[in-house]
């Protein structure tokens, strides 16, 4: 387990070098030029200067970059040209709505898929519904499907919020910026239910793709390993189905499953940027979306760092799942 | 049904007929079978692959796959397997059946501690799961509770399986080839233990085998199935020594044993079954059956008494039966045109092994390891001479056939040989599926004579020239052999080597084998290495025999005289383990131990029964060597008695 995780914070490592080697390269080769995003287009020749000393940009590109690497150590990201804060800030500020968006998209995901893969397994009756309405919401375009639920659940029925995380004005804000667990923590109860409905619609709009990739590949692994000999052995004992499945087989199903999800998990960060901009949720999708126009290279960076990091993490944690799902893994 | 406990029977089968669909056709898996099972019995249930037995056992557990039609009843306590609800099934699965499977690796949940497994048939109890480990003989039962199967060796998974079955004492256990899958030592100490059970708890149980042998050892009645019909069924002496079914007869005439006549071709039946989609009206055994008449194609014969407890399904008069067994039997087989065995050159050796290591790297992490498949080796093998490899599995035995094929190299030590060619076990998965067999056979040869030469090579093997326009997935398991048979010798090699070419086919297929192998041999001049786990194939095909033993050739020498004389107390527990009407095996202790950690000194000793202390001793490294007159006969024992 230790070897592990050794060798995958190595691999973080290695990967935020070569992200940080791509954006800086990307930050050079682009047009775009920061001073004059920053200052505008009629400022003057030694106000570009100036600025062009201040941001380093006037050194040699090899000491700029182990300079910005450097910084990235001690958890500086540079300076927003945009905001002029720290991106570290920025983005301490932002990335508590996106984390939550993301697990919650997540976590909607993971129980879609398991009750699609156990619906078709054991035959329930409803399971074929839910089937075609997941396919055809994952067929969906996010965007699409974001749209269609606001029309239908916010604008016609009015079930559900679709901007924002609260509509309190006077939700806490710390200790870990998560809302519906803020409101747990600071006895709350009205903050965690309001920002839990916040979070439907943009949840499900995130989960629906990932749902059925995973639901798919745990149905197709569930219904062979329910062929498997050991489950005869399980049937010939006297369980009933039921408890074949989930004594059984399903353990010796979440391995494919697994690997699923933490390829889905790179997916839905890109999902969940496009859809905080539909529901208009204050979270890094938003930053970033702001940025880009400007380029806001240190501020792009900083996300971009982020969800590497994330991805790695994310799957880390999915390969010590796997590896506690089966004994046969050596790690 | 009466009312007698004793002879109320446990379970019983009335005109079972089980049809499943598949592709569109109907599979007859059963057609009409009637059987008891009678408390605290082993049934044995004999057959060739695919007579309906394993179909059988499970409509007996009320688990036949997908939806098959079916006919008659199977009850159970009062209850009929077949139609009973699910919930109903299921508690008498759980209350008064147990079940044993062939292969315990899968059969044993991977992902799960196997106390744990034994707990959830033992009402949830881990007490009650230690004691059923220790019931069936698992040493340190209480520390391998925690244990998951991949821990375990091939014997202690199936007493796992075993302690599963007969947890919460059913009347009844199914036992499908419960010792197919392992080692014949360590099936003889698994059979021991099944009858060590019955004698204890007094549960019957149902022992679905192929091997007659197992039956004849273990069972107290032996039922015969053929093409999903019962042939016959009495008392095991009754039906195996004095058989009165023509197909039985001909199962126990074609069987291997080690006193079969090895200077003849062997019986064989002719043909094959008769397709499961399309059985014919009459008896099914008739197209192969050398009395039958032309009642036979007309009815379906049913079992009748012939004798009390004695059921057969023929109808010709049991007398007819027995004089023409008894004439068949007077008639000696044909000799061999040369008479004897073909004599090899002994001074000019066709393939020289000497002194061969080969170590593999396995596993990754923790689980790193150096499994020693084989530890200086040496062997020769003599232009025309005929040398059986017999091992348990983990003794090298095909690693040195792979090395002497070139498909491996060896780390350390020399190899020659001429030319060689190899046939493999699993033939179907050798032979590429797209390529038709004439493509296969001919792949080699020069375009202009490809169409004479695979004709000709075809019927060296026993095939009809149309063979040559199938492709490898249409033929049946035999005649892949033949047609893999007919590539290797197609150009005629110097030597033929052979990785258990008959262990995946049933007995009177596998004697056809056999009798084809001798033949191209003397036909081909061929040498041939032949590599099996069963000393009665070994003794038939070889002139020599090497036995194995963890990566070390720890015996050889004229075949006849290791068989009949073993020297080395592995090659004497082998013999001895070899199951056969009457033999009181006493089986071997322990299992083979891993090759990745030999034990030092001997590799032999933790299950030795004769070891001395020095046996253990690192510095000891038995060689073979030369005992009696002559260097024929070698041993790597360092016994006074034994060397
Ligand atoms: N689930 C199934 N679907 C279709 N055919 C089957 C199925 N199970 C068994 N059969 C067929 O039933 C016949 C008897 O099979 P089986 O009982 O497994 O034979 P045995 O155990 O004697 O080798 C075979 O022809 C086999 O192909
Ligand atoms: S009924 Fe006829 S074909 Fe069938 S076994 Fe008897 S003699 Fe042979
Ligand atoms: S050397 Fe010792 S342990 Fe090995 S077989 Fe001979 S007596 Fe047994
Ligand atoms: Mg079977």
């Amino acid at each position: 387990m230790l070897r592990l995780i050794a060798k995958r914070l190595a691999g973080m490592a290695a990967i935020i070098f070569a992200l940080t080697a791509v954006i800086f390269l990307l930050q050079k080769i682009s047009p775009l030029d920061p001073v004059h995003a920053m200052l505008g287009g009629n400022a003057s020749k030694a106000a570009i200067a100036q600025q062009r000393h201040a941001l380093g940009l006037d050194r040699p590109i090899l000491s700029q970059f182990w300079h910005y690497l450097g910084g990235l150590l001690h958890g500086d990201f540079g300076t927003s040209y945009r905001t002029r804060r720290p991106v570290g800030s920025d983005l301490g500020f932002f990335v508590p709505a996106t984390l939550e968006l993301a697990f919650y998209g997540l976590l909607f995901a993971i129980v879609l898929a398991v009750l699609l893969a156990f619906g078709t397994t054991l035959n329930w009756p409803g399971a074929r519904l839910l089937r075609v309405v997941l396919l055809a919401g994952a067929s969906t375009p996010a965007f699409l499907l974001a749209i269609g639920a606001i029309i239908i659940f916010y604008q016609h029925l009015g079930w559900l919020p679709a901007t924002g995380r609260t509509d309190l004005t006077n939700a806490p804000d710390g200790p870990t910026g998560l809302l519906t667990l803020d409101g747990l923590l600071n006895g709350r109860l009205d903050v965690t239910v309001d920002a839990f409905k916040h979070l439907i619609l943009p949840g499900l709009a995130v989960a629906a793709g990932p749902a059925v990739s995973i639901g798919r590949v745990l149905r197709s692994s569930l219904i062979g390993e329910m062929q498997s000999g050991y489950a005869k052995t399980a049937r010939a004992k006297g369980l009933t189905e039921g408890r074949v499945l989930r004594g059984h087989v399903l353990r010796n199903s979440l391995g494919p499953a697994l690997s699923m999800t933490g390829l889905q998990v790179g997916l839905m960060f890109a999902g969940v940027l496009v859809i905080e901009e539909i529901f208009s949720w204050p979270g890094i999708g938003q930053y970033t979306a702001q940025s880009i126009p400007v380029a806001d290279f240190p501020a792009i960076a900083g996300v971009t760092l982020l969800l590497g990091v994330g991805y790695v993490v994310i799957n880390t944690i999915v390969d010590i799942l796997q590896a506690i799902a089966d004994p046969r893994i050596n790690i | 049904m009466r009312d007698d406990p004793v002879t109320t029977p446990v379970a019983l089968i009335e005109d079972l007929a089980v049809t499943f669909r598949r592709g569109g056709r109907d599979i007859h898996a059963l057609r009409g079978v009637s059987l008891d099972i009678r408390p605290a019995e082993i049934l044995g249930l004999v057959g060739e692959s695919g007579s309906g037995k394993s179909v059988l056992g499970m409509s007996l557990l009320g688990l036949l796959p997908g939806t098959p039609q079916t006919r008659g009843r199977v009850l159970v306590h009062g209850e009929d397997m077949l139609v009973a609800p699910p919930a109903v099934r299921r508690r008498l699965r759980h209350e008064h059946l147990g079940a044993v499977f062939q292969d315990p690796m899968t059969s044993l949940n991977p992902t799960m501690r196997v106390g744990a497994q034994v707990a959830e048939a033992a009402d949830g109890s881990g007490a009650e799961a230690e004691r059923l480990l220790k019931a069936v003989g698992i040493p340190e039962a209480g520390r391998r509770m925690s244990a998951y199967p991949h821990e375990l060796s091939g014997g202690l998974r199936q007493r796992v399986m075993i302690a599963m079955a007969i947890a919460g004492k059913p009347s009844l256990v199914i036992a499908d080839e419960p010792t197919t899958a392992l080692d014949v030592t360590v099936q003889a100490q698994v059979l021991a233990l099944i009858r060590s059970l019955r004698d204890e708890i007094g549960c019957s149980f149902l022992l679905i085998t192929h091997d007659l042998g197992v039956a004849a050892q273990v069972a107290d009645r032996v039922a015969v199935m053929y093409a999903g019909r019962l042939a016959e069924c009495g008392p095991t002496d009754a039906v195996l020594q004095a058989a009165a079914h023509p197909y039985s007869l001909g199962l126990m005439t074609s069987r291997l044993t080690l006193e079969s006549p090895r200077d003849t071709r062997l019986a064989t039946l002719p043909g094959e079954v008769p397709s499961p989609a399309d059985p014919p009206p009459g008896c099914p055994f008739e197209p192969r059956c050398a009395l039958s008449t032309e009642a036979c194609t007309e009815t379906l014969p049913d079992a009748v008494e012939i004798a009390p407890d004695h059921l057969s399904a023929c109808i010709l008069p049991i007398s007819e039966v027995r004089s023409h067994s008894v004439e068949s039997r007077s008639v000696p087989h044909p000799p061999e045109p040369e008479s004897g065995k073909h004599l090899p050159l002994l001074d000019e050796s066709t393939v020289v092994v000497r002194r061969v290591e080969k170590t593999y790297r396995v596993g990754k992490g923790l689980a790193k390891g150096r499994l020693r498949a084989l530890r200086e080796v040496d062997l020769t093998v003599a232009a025309g001479e005929s040398v059986a490899i017999v091992g348990e599995s983990g003794s090298g035995k095909s690693t040195l056939l792979r090395i002497i094929g070139g498909l491996e190299r060896a780390d350390l030590g020399d190899v020659t040989h001429g030319r060689v060619q190899m046939v493999f076990q699993d033939c179907g998965a050798s032979l590429t599926p797209w390529l038709t067999v004439g493509e296969l056979i001919g792949e080699r040869l020069p375009r202009a004579a490809r169409k004479e030469e695979v004709e000709r090579a075809l019927e060296r093997v026993g095939l009809p020239a149309e063979v040559a326009g199938a492709k490898a997935g249409q033929l049946s398991g035999g005649q892949r052999q033949r047609v893999a048979l007919a590539r290797a010798t197609v150009i005629p090699p110097e030597i033929l080597l052979c990785d258990e070419p008959t262990s995946a086919l049933d007995v009177s297929l596998a004697a056809g084998v056999i009798n084809l192998i001798a033949g191209l041999r003397r036909d081909l001049h061929m040498a041939v290495v032949f590599v099996t786990h069963d000393l009665s194939v070994a003794r038939i095909v070889a002139d020599r025999i090497a036995v194995m033993y963890l990566g070390r050739i720890v015996e050889q020498g004229p075949a006849e005289d290791v068989v009949g004389s073993p020297r080395h107390p592995y090659t004497k527990a082998l013999v001895a383990a070899i199951p056969d009407f009457g033999v009181k095996p006493i089986p071997l202790e322990g299992e083979p131990a891993s090759p990745l950690n030999p034990p030092t000194g001997c590799a032999f000793h933790p299950r030795c029964p004769i070891a001395l202390p020095v046996c253990s001793d690192a510095d000891l490294d038995p060689r073979l060597i030369g005992i009696g007159s002559g260097a024929a006969r070698m041993v790597a024992c360092i016994h006074p008695e034994v060397a």
